[in-house]
């Protein structure tokens, strides 16, 4: 007798297992990126209290943009050119090895003009971000973020998950985590990696960055790549039409429905659900990366440059896209700002690269209406020192890596606009008013997305963990519209 | 807030959840409670502990505390302080505060009200406490039982009321053992030999028969080691920065033979942990220990190396919790453990067995990582190998008395040299010519100029050095035309503008003809040498390996004894002998290239960058001896020119006796073929990173407050964690004492531990389902006593690995058939109490090499360097600093086993990691097992199974038979068992279909039979071909195959 008859003979008169999705009632098997069964939670944690911001684009900036030349001005540093730093403003502080041996840290002041932007009066880089000026009353500046981290690695991990260490949650996933899915055709949190104009000195990223953590993996960044497969192993094989995938993925389901009548694992019928979103997948990433039904006036709101793969601007442009189908997170990185010399040969690129398109992005999402719930976020990992790393002249300087103080932007999904918070002291080297550690920062972007940090958890080892950490944080109400 | 599930079925087993049992068990109803709801200020850690309270530990309850009273009063809950902060009305005093977002459910509190009435019974945490033998349970069916498991299987599935489910059919128990044991598939041959003749059940002699002989085959070793590098996060890259390449594969191919050969498990971990340490230890033992050396490490400019060190010593921690104590350890690096008792103190006491080594902070971003390493010479090598080191102390023996003899005489030549004395022992027999290229200005002497003119630097290595650029060299002219079977040496001072891009020194090289000619040349950190006829199939090239250039001024030279070899070609950098590799090795045809000499370029193509100075070229290979002087000459004259110091006299009495005392020059040069002899098998021989410790000072740590590595605090000595005990008083204070504590009846957690994680391979969860967490926050375990006993029957049986596999293959629980019913869905849901056999969906790795397998591509070769499949271009691209390319291997390479899959730890491979393969940054016990669309996208597009699915068609088409055979044929192949009657039909339908298409469109027909390294076989039609080809990749995507 064979196994399936033995099988059948034990079965009581009732089938239990129909062919409907329904039979599986609560057992919740439809998010695009697929729980197993041990994870079938459902695909939201309600907000706690009413959320300014459905969605978050995040643009960060790899290698820690120079804060004195863009968005902290310090007039003052134009006397001091050449001079070294007090050690009253020093103070010991730890540097990284690359300056810690250098026998002077002379002062390099800005070489850019700075002039005053909309009825806030920002002072920002009027030679390198005239467009970025336009939204100054629109834009949320802050210019005391500071972070513990001193290289790269361990201050990109903690701006981006709140914590060194490598293997927690980013933020993110966290929103994913936290919101859910709004469309079933694409995944809810997307990364974006932008190939700078120049790429001198770029740094380290790694898929480390999006990693969900201890979140379950679905909540992992899905990159949309900028050469080849927009996404891995889209694209159907040379010779295989979309019809002909349409059937074979038909034969696969409807023999593995006859496994799940036999078997009865729920976990066949999350596959069968899974292939079908494959499909719905197939289908609607071509038309998401497709940018050529784009119409003129985009491209040129975003720039030419928008028709490049990979750039920024195209990187942007596809982040509007991603937010408008529904995807609740894109992250985009831009590199190369690491600048630890030749500020004035590469810094007019990077803020070329990134100038109007961030003015087209909060254009554009006016125009759509979306602006108001969708949180923009831009900053970079940590900022720079404002003596000079190598030599130093009036037009060129180095600048080495500087924890203590630096500049970010919000705009939109309920970022207060005009507000320009936190101060440093003349030298841009300590922060004289309101410090924003970067967890008060994550804090607030949360509230702004429905969530309170503290209770907003998930648990791991024994352990409520939260984006937060373990030290005391608080939402920046100032930051919040 | 989830339960783990078993707890919860534990609950119902006992009636409804919301009642409180007859009998509290302290472990099982109370701690959960605390542990969730009040240890954050009641427990183990005194930085959170509020009003000096704790109910981590039995005094805590009974003790009286700050406050006065003793928190419990057995068998009174009104008079126990405890009892009534949770239950009064007054906010100030009422437990757990508002401000920590905690309320006890009403059930947890007539919990605790009933276990205070009962006498408050209090036991210690279920792990901590030795495995307790426990009798076998009896059950509704003992006769059901094979093994001694199934008696504890069984007697909880008695008490839930759920009945094992029928033994599964013997092709399917076959296909599922055959996974199990060696991660493959059963091979057609091997299912025909054990399926049984009369189609019914494998008996137990037929499954013991066949357990065995999939045990015997290197394959078992493969697919066990497979786990353990999850958790010993082996990988082929350092990890961080840039992720370079690491050198570490001899330690996987360890692994591999470790269990192949059954190295029992405490011998396994004896010698991983502290192999270095045995007495003698072998090479083998050494290999060990490179277990420790598989954390990620940095060359990140800037960061600092005693920071470095401590996230080093960090993760091996960790490591070591997760693996082999199942504690998270890590919680405790920056304060006491919130939960288990483990303090921060414990935390640096471990780590302290791990600092006290030779290890650096940097790994320079080469492939030794700075060391320490150990050489892994090929046999043919190695009776050479072993001899040098004698060979070469005798040798400078005979130095050391030429250098005594010849003293005399350099005391006397010193009391009168000059400066320009030592112009005298330039080598000068066969110079062919000498450039200096200090002039300043203009032209330099013996050049003309090619393109743009160079301009000078003032500040080079021997007065005015010339730059070059792109567009700027010099020529020579007819000297330098040597042959390519002619010796002859170059030599020049160099200073590299950029690391990055190929740039020549000195070359006589014929760009369009084949690159005819010879090159001396920097090729980004690297120097290499050409010496080609045609480019690349009669050729030789050969590079430095261990980033030998960089931006300061350099003295290289080559030296080439005509024999047509890339062995006959040595690189030297300021003196000294450069390891090299012959990465083109093909010369046959002796030639000459018909264009001049050049300085900064060849002919047409790759200009160097930066300064050259100081060019001598040779019609022979110069000695040892004389690239050393030749190195050294400018140094020595600048010492001479002024007073010399003890060092500088040093150096030049060396250069006199080697120059001007004929003994000792023979001698040096003696010993210099000897050291270049053993720099060659070096360079050409495997290394591995090892654990390697000071033996001058004991292995100490500090305690690092918060953490951080410049905030030390107490310096404690390495010690196990106080909960556990102590090291024996006898006991070594290192790491092997540490690892035969380990593996020690004292420790009551390593032999749970490790038969949980076997359990899980083969059931899919582990008996404790938190692998690597069996502290107070992990997961119960769903049968206890079944797990001390495991625990008890490895260590008694001598830690044997293959048996207690053995044990778990052939029992009643494991021979189930894996189907659900509705009842056990409820019950069960995800099968911990094992009410029926394992089915889940299998390993990335074990789903890529059964495509292989079934396809009849898969490679047996074992070992070796890591391999690249195929893979989409930009997935190492645009990870780590700089741009390393993906260049995916061809031919064998492209079949073997997922094991040897490259791992790079910023882009793991692509295909595996959707398919929740670790990145092995970290130590990983327990893999994620989701189910995505994404991995529907690999089974179906990935080349990889496209051209699996493509050579499974044409074996199933050369085979006889018509359509139906055929299917059933492919069936059987895959899914080892025939097709039934409604799956015939689906998949003739699809084929129709997929026949009509390819008939109608030739074209998608050779596009798809053209994916894959593996031409598809041309006597075949094509547009059948095809048909097969995706009928094949259908069956490759059923459930049934992705699951085990």
């Amino acid at each position: 007798m064979s196994i399936l008859h033995e099988w059948n003979a034990l079965q009581t008169r009732r089938r239990f297992l129909g062919k409907g999705a329904n039979a599986l009632g609560a057992a919740a098997l439809t998010s695009l990126l697929g729980r197993s069964l041990a994870h079938a939670a459902p695909g939201a944690v309600s907000t706690q209290h009413p959320p300014k911001a459905k969605r978050v684009i995040y643009l960060h900036m790899v290698g820690g943009p120079a804060q004195m030349d863009l968005f902290d001005y310090k007039p003052k540093m134009k006397e001091m050119y050449d001079k070294d730093l007090p050690d009253s403003i020093r103070k010991g502080q730890r540097l990284t090895t690359m300056t810690s041996g250098q026998a002077r840290f002379p002062i390099a002041p800005s070489k850019y003009n700075f002039s005053q932007f909309g009825q806030c009066g920002m002072w920002l880089n009027s030679d390198l971000l005239p467009n970025l000026g336009k939204h100054a009353d629109e834009i949320c500046w802050m210019r005391s973020l500071n972070t513990e981290a001193i290289n790269h690695e361990p201050a990109i991990c903690a701006m981006q998950t709140g914590n060194q260490i490598t293997g927690r949650p980013c933020l993110g996933s966290w929103a994913s985590y936290g919101l859910g899915s709004e469309n079933d055709n694409l995944p809810n949190f997307v990364v974006l990696i932008a190939t700078p104009t120049n790429r001198d000195q770029e740094q380290a990223i790694s898929s480390r960055l999006w990693s969900s953590g201890y979140l379950p993996g679905e909540h992992a960044g899905v990159s949309f790549r900028s050469k080849g497969d927009p996404i891995l192993f889209i694209n159907n094989p040379p010779g295989v039409p979309d019809d002909l995938r349409k059937q074979t993925i038909d034969g696969i389901n409807q023999l593995n429905r006859l496994n799940y009548e036999t078997v009865g694992d729920p976990e066949t019928h999350t596959r069968i659900k899974q292939y079908e979103m494959a499909f719905r997948m197939q289908a609607s990433v071509p038309e998401l990366t497709d940018l050529t039904k784009e119409p003129e006036h985009v491209f040129k709101l975003y720039g030419e440059e928008a028709r490049k793969r990979g750039s920024f601007a195209n990187s942007v442009l596809m982040a509007r896209r991603l937010v408008e189908r529904g995807v609740r997170f894109v992250q985009i990185y831009h590199n190369n700002w690491d600048h630890h010399a030749n500020v004035n040969g590469r810094m007019p690129s990077q803020c070329k690269d990134i100038d109007q398109p961030c003015h087209a992005l909060i254009e554009d999402l006016k125009q759509r209406g979306m602006f108001d719930d969708t949180l923009i976020v831009w900053g970079g990992e940590f900022g720079r020192t404002i003596y000079s790393q190598g030599g130093l002249s009036r037009e060129n300087y180095g600048r080495d890596h500087h924890p203590r103080c630096f500049s970010m932007w919000m705009a939109g999904g309920g970022a207060k606009g005009g507000r320009i918070y936190g101060e440093t002291d003349e030298f841009s080297y300590n922060i004289v008013k309101d410090p924003l550690p970067i967890n008060d920062f994550h804090a607030t972007v949360l509230h702004l997305l429905g969530y309170d940090h503290e209770r907003f958890t998930f648990k791991y080892q024994g352990l409520d963990q939260k984006l937060t950490g373990v030290l005391p944080t608080k939402v920046v109400k100032a930051l919040i519209s | 807030m989830r339960q783990p599930l078993a707890l919860l079925l534990l609950a119902a087993s006992l009636g409804a959840a919301e009642v409180v049992p007859e009998k509290i068990v302290f472990n099982r109803d109370i701690r959960p409670i605390l542990a969730d709801k009040c240890f954050h200020c009641h427990g183990p850690d005194p930085g959170t502990r509020k009003a000096g309270l704790r109910l981590d530990t039995e005094a805590g309850f009974f003790v009286a505390a700050e406050s006065g009273d003793a928190p419990v009063v057995k068998g009174d809950a009104a008079k126990s302080p405890l009892y009534q902060r949770l239950i009064t009305q007054d906010k100030d005093d009422h437990m757990p505060p508002p401000e920590s977002h905690k309320e006890l459910k009403e059930h947890e509190i007539a919990l605790l009200k009933a276990w205070i009435a009962q006498g408050a019974p209090w036991q210690p945490h279920w792990s901590l406490v030795a495995p307790q033998a426990a009798p076998l349970p009896r059950t509704s069916d003992d006769a059901w039982a094979r093994q001694p498991i199934d008696r504890f299987i069984r007697a909880k599935l008695d008490a839930v009321g759920l009945k094992p489910a029928p033994e599964a059919d013997a092709a399917t128990l076959i296909r599922r053992v055959s996974l199990d044991v060696t991660g493959l598939p059963p091979s057609p041959a091997l299912l025909a030999k054990h399926l049984p003749k009369d189609a019914g059940r494998l008996s137990d002699a037929q499954l013991s028969a066949l357990v065995d002989e999939l045990m015997a085959l290197p394959a078992y070793g493969e697919h066990r080691a497979r786990y353990w590098l999850d958790a010993a996060r082996y990988a082929d890259s350092h990890g961080l920065h840039f992720d370079a390449y690491r050198e570490m594969w001899p330690y996987r191919d360890w692994v591999v033979k470790a269990f192949n050969r059954n190295q029992p498990f405490d011998q396994f971990t004896v010698e991983q942990l502290a192999g270095d340490l045995l007495p003698n230890p072998t090479e083998d033992q050494r290999v060990a220990t490179g277990l420790q050396r598989c954390n990620p490490t940095t060359n990140e400019g800037g960061t600092i190396v005693e920071e470095n060190l401590a996230n080093y010593a960090a993760d091996r921690v960790q490591t070591l919790g997760w693996v082999y104590l199942g504690l998270t350890t890590n919680c405790a690096q920056c304060h006491d453990h919130k939960f288990d008792p483990f303090s921060q103190k414990d935390f640096y006491s471990m780590a302290a067995f791990f600092r006290n080594t030779t290890q650096g902070g940097l790994d320079g971003n080469v492939k030794d990582g700075r060391g320490p390493v150990i050489y892994l010479p090929s046999d043919a090598d190695r009776p050479r190998w072993n001899a040098l080191p004698g060979e070469i102390a005798k040798g400078n023996e005979q130095l050391a008395a030429a250098r005594k003899l010849g003293t005399p005489l350099f005391e006397k030549w010193i009391a009168t040299a000059k400066p320009a004395d030592l112009d005298a022992d330039i080598p000068a027999k066969d110079l062919v010519a000498r450039l200096a290229l200090n002039e300043g200005k203009g032209l330099p002497a013996g050049t003309t100029a090619a393109g743009e003119p160079v301009t000078w630097n003032k500040a080079g290595k021997t007065g005015p050095a010339p730059v070059f650029k792109k567009g700027s060299h010099l020529v020579v002219g007819d000297a330098g035309d040597f042959g390519t079977r002619q010796a002859f040496s170059a030599a020049a001072w160099i200073k590299a503008d950029k690391v990055e891009g190929t740039g020549t020194i000195v070359a006589r090289m014929d760009d369009p003809k084949a690159a005819q000619g010879w090159s001396f040349f920097q090729s980004g950190r690297n120097l290499g040498v050409y010496i080609i006829s045609k480019w690349p199939s009669d050729a030789i090239k050969v590079v430095t390996t261990r980033n030998a250039v960089n931006t300061a001024y350099q003295h290289v030279l080559m030296t080439y004894d005509g024999s047509g070899k890339a062995a006959g070609v040595k690189i030297y950098v300021n003196g000294a002998l450069a390891e090299t590799r012959g990465e083109v090795d093909t010369l046959k045809t002796a030639s000459k290239a018909a264009t001049p000499t050049r300085i900064g370029q060849r002919s047409l193509s790759e200009p160097f960058h930066g300064s050259i100075q100081d060019v001598f070229l040779y019609s022979r290979a110069l000695e040892p001896g004389e690239v050393t002087t030749l190195s050294k000459l400018g140094t020595l004259r600048q010492s001479l020119a002024g007073k010399p110091n003890a060092q500088q006299r040093d150096a030049l009495r060396e250069h006199f006796l080697l120059n001007r005392h004929e003994p000792f020059r023979l001698a040096s040069n003696a010993v210099a073929r000897l050291t270049a002899e053993q720099t060659m098998i070096r360079a050409r021989s495997p290394l591995t990173h090892v654990q390697e410790e000071k033996m001058d000072s004991p292995a100490m740590a500090n305690v690092l407050i918060r953490g951080a590595y410049d905030k030390k605090g107490d310096a404690v000595p390495a010690e196990i964690p106080f909960a556990l005990g102590k090291l024996p008083a006898d006991a070594p204070r290192n790491r092997l004492g540490l690892a035969r504590w380990i593996v020690s009846e004292a420790n009551p957690l390593t032999a749970r531990v490790t038969v949980n994680r076997m359990w899980q391979e083969l059931f899919g969860t582990g008996l404790v389902r938190t692998s690597e967490d069996f502290g107070i926050m992990g997961s119960p375990p769903s049968h206890p006593e079944l797990l001390d006993w495991l625990a008890i029957d490895f260590r008694t049986h001598g830690w044997d690995v293959k048996r207690f596999y053995r044990q778990l293959l052939t029992s009643a629980t494991y021979r189930q058939a894996a189907l659900t019913t509705k009842e056990k869905i409820e019950k069960d849901r995800d099968n911990a109490l094992l009410s029926r056999g394992p089915r889940f969906r299998m390993d990335a790795e074990m789903l890529r090499d059964q495509a292989l397998a079934v396809s009849g591509t898969l490679s047996p070769r074992m070992g070796g360097p890591g391999t690249k499949p195929y893979q989409p271009e930009n997935i190492w691209e645009v990870v780590g600093v700089g741009i390393q390319v993906y260049r995916p291997d061809t031919g064998e390479n492209l079949y073997r086993r997922s094991l040897y899959n490259y791992w790079r730890r910023m882009a793991p491979p692509a295909s595996l990691d959707l398919f929740n393969a670790p990145s092995r940054e970290v130590s990983c016990v327990r893999r994620d097992r989701t189910n995505t669309p994404l991995q529907a996208l690999v089974m179906l597009n990935d080349p990889q199974y496209v051209e699996a699915s493509r050579i499974l068609a044409q074996h199933t088409l050369l085979a006889a038979g018509d359509d139906l055979a055929r299917l059933d044929a492919a069936a059987r192949r895959v899914l080892c068992r025939p097709l039934k009657p409604a799956e015939t039909a689906i998949l003739t339908g699809s084929l129709a279909k997929l026949r009509a298409h390819y008939v109608a469109q030739p074209a998608d027909a050779a596009a798809l039979l053209g994916i894959g390294d593996a031409k598809a076989d041309e006597s075949l039609p094509k547009p059948e071909l095809a048909a097969w080809t995706m009928v094949c990749n259908q069956l490759l995507n059923l459930d049934e195959i992705l699951n085990k």
